[in-house]
């Protein structure tokens, strides 16, 4: 069974980070692989582990996001695939293009995306991906098995969860309620620097990027609006139960 | 070209709210651009629904029909929205933003080759497409964006806007649809509901929410009871969920649910950034935490420091004795 992840280094939100004059000041450090697609590496990992196959891991990024897919690899992906590009603007229709391009001429059994990245919470690029590939595909997946050539995936849905049939070629988003995914180990790590890593670039795939004319922009950052402070009430938990309870009511109306 | 199409949202046989608050704002936005508001149904009993997104002013009730529509599948769902969309070819796609809406909401800009700006919490119609805001950063900040394009394809946060009635006497129009078995390629094999009482997060007034605190069966008794008392729907954080304490689907924040009640009531939870990332929004927001240095402190409106055992008695006592009165 071969597996491909689509995986991309975020800034860790838990970072502090700055506003000034618009613009986004962050630790640029501070990337790590995105949790979502940290996910998505695991349970393939552990699908392969049982029903055997390869794992291959694809970055779109810059050169020093590298170390993100060495994490990947560390973990246990078999080689990898870092498509390099310094352009920091691209937008879920730009990445899920770039990724078709370089799936079109691809074998595999299934492609596995995080559901969103955890910085900008878009969630669009596994599906717009799906679709330029023509696959069927499942969001949001919280559970995975194999059965069959299938993929049985159970989805999150608004209400309760569905168990999904998804054939190969499929397509499928993880969500990070799927598993914990695992810290690479001494070994894993030493063994990660001697997996293959292809890198091309998007021109390779018949991609100018340069030229690639973004349909939705980042005009500019602003602060959440402020909360105003409330109060916090300590001492007696029966007295100060009581007193919010009565508050609640009183003030907000809300009993 | 001069329609403005707000996708209708339905589960089980319910339209969601949220999607009645953005055929809401969309109808203020079309007035204003000399458009059309137009509503999209796409479901198993669509007809029967046209009536009941009436009152939010559409001059257009498009229905899709079929029994494919019973469970949420994408493959059925796409066709029929990119159908509507080479129908009625509408300057802006509007949806909620729900799991099913995410579910396609990719895979329909790339049919359409329109962008996408999802999860909204503002937006307006520009000359060049729609502009607006989006938390992002596990909603520590919001970014400004814009989408360019004719069409452009946008979800709303639920919560963003009021519902502003406006009844209208629209035309009723049924698209043709048809979806064959082999354009359905996933099957679904399965539904799980959850488990207990049926409260739509993204629409409950009141949630009470319990984190890693609430640690055994008495602590679930006292949520249980506080959600009776205050006719709430309950809620928990990630903790409680993973260890399977919760329904998954009562997951609230960045990965779960977004919500916007006007009482939110967070027992045990420590306030991450990634769970306040779908709670902050509530109008009054009470933690119960016996850390007071907990960080869901800078949010709430009423914070109680103090031990969940012994804070939720009196305050359901006092709660009840209120109501009575
Ligand atoms: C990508 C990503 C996405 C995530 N998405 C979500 C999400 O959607 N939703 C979500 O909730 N989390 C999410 N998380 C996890 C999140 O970071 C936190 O780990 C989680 O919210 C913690 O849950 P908690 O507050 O219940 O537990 P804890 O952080 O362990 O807090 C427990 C709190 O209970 C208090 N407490 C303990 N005992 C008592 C008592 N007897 N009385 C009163 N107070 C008590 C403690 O003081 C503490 O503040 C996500 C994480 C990542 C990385």
């Amino acid at each position: 069974m071969k597996f491909y992840v689509c995986i991309k280094q975020v800034p860790d939100v838990n970072a502090p980070l700055q506003i000034r004059d618009g613009e986004l000041l962050q630790d640029r450090d501070r990337m790590i692989l995105n949790a979502y697609d940290a996910s998505a590496v695991e349970e393939s990992l552990v699908l392969t582990e049982e029903h055997g196959g390869k794992v291959e891991v694809v970055m779109v990024g810059p050169d020093k996001a590298r170390e993100t897919l060495r994490k990947a690899l560390a973990m246990g992906a078999d080689n990898g695939t870092m498509i390099l590009t310094d352009r920091p603007d691209l937008d879920s229709t730009a990445y899920s293009r770039i990724l078709a391009a370089f799936f079109k001429d691809k074998d595999y059994d299934f492609i596995c995306c995080g559901k969103q990245a955890q910085d900008t919470d878009a969630g669009l690029t596994g599906s717009m991906l799906a679709e330029q590939l023509e696959l069927p595909y499942v969001s949001n997946a919280v559970g995975l098995n194999y059965e069959n050539e299938k993929l049985i995936v159970r989805r999150q849905g608004d209400a309760g969860q569905e168990i999904i049939e998804l054939p190969s070629p499929g397509l499928v988003t993880c969500s990070n309620d799927m598993n914990e995914p695992r810290i690479p180990n001494l070994k894993g790590i030493m063994q990660s620097k001697k997996k293959p890593v292809d890198s091309i670039t998007p021109e390779d795939l018949g991609i100018d990027i340069g030229s690639i004319e973004l349909s939705t922009n980042i005009l500019g950052f602003e602060e959440m609006p402020e909360r105003e402070t409330g109060k916090k009430f300590e001492g007696d938990p029966d007295e100060i139960a009581r007193e919010v309870a009565r508050l609640l009511d009183q003030e907000a109306g809300l009993v | 070209m001069n329609t403005i199409l707000t996708y209708i949202s339905v589960s089980d046989g319910k339209i969601k709210r949220s999607s009645l608050e953005v055929l809401s704002k969309c109808r203020l936005e079309a007035e204003k651009n000399g458009l059309k508001t137009a509503a999209l149904i796409v479901d198993e009993n669509a007809s029967s629904l046209a009536e009941k997104v009436r009152p939010y002013g559409p001059s257009e009730v498009y229905i899709v029909e079929g029994s494919e529509f019973k469970n949420h599948l994408n493959s059925p769902v796409l066709k029929a929205v990119s159908g509507a969309m080479n129908t009625i070819q509408p300057k802006v796609m509007a949806f909620a933003s729900t799991e099913n809406s995410k579910d396609i909401l990719g895979a329909l800009a790339a049919n359409q080759n329109a962008p996408a700006l999802p999860d909204m919490s503002e937006f307006e119609l520009t000359d060049k497409g729609v502009k607006g805001k989006r938390p992002v950063m596990a909603a520590k900040i919001i970014s400004r964006v814009e989408a360019v394009g004719d069409p452009v394809i946008i979800s709303v946060r639920s919560g963003s806007y009021d519902l502003i009635e406006s009844p209208s006497e629209p035309q009723i129009k049924k698209l043709d649809f048809t979806v064959t078995e082999k354009e359905i390629k996933t099957t679904i094999r399965e539904i799980l509901t959850a488990a207990g009482d049926k409260v739509d997060l993204s629409e409950a007034q009141t949630i009470v929410a319990a984190g890693r605190g609430v640690r055994d069966e008495e602590g679930r008794k006292l949520i249980d009871e506080l959600a009776t008392v205050l006719n709430a729907g309950i809620g928990a954080s990630r903790a409680l969920t993973e260890s399977g304490v919760y329904d998954p689907s009562l997951q609230i924040g960045q990965t779960g649910k977004v919500v916007s009640p006007q009482l939110y009531i967070a027992v045990g939870i420590s306030g991450a950034i990634q769970h306040t990332a779908g709670m902050a929004n509530s109008k009054v927001i009470v933690a119960v935490n016996k850390d007071p240095d907990a960080p869901i402190f800078d949010i709430t409106d009423y914070g109680i420091v103090g031990d969940l055992y012994k804070v939720l008695p009196p305050f359901i006592e006092e709660l009840k004795k209120l109501k009575s009165n």
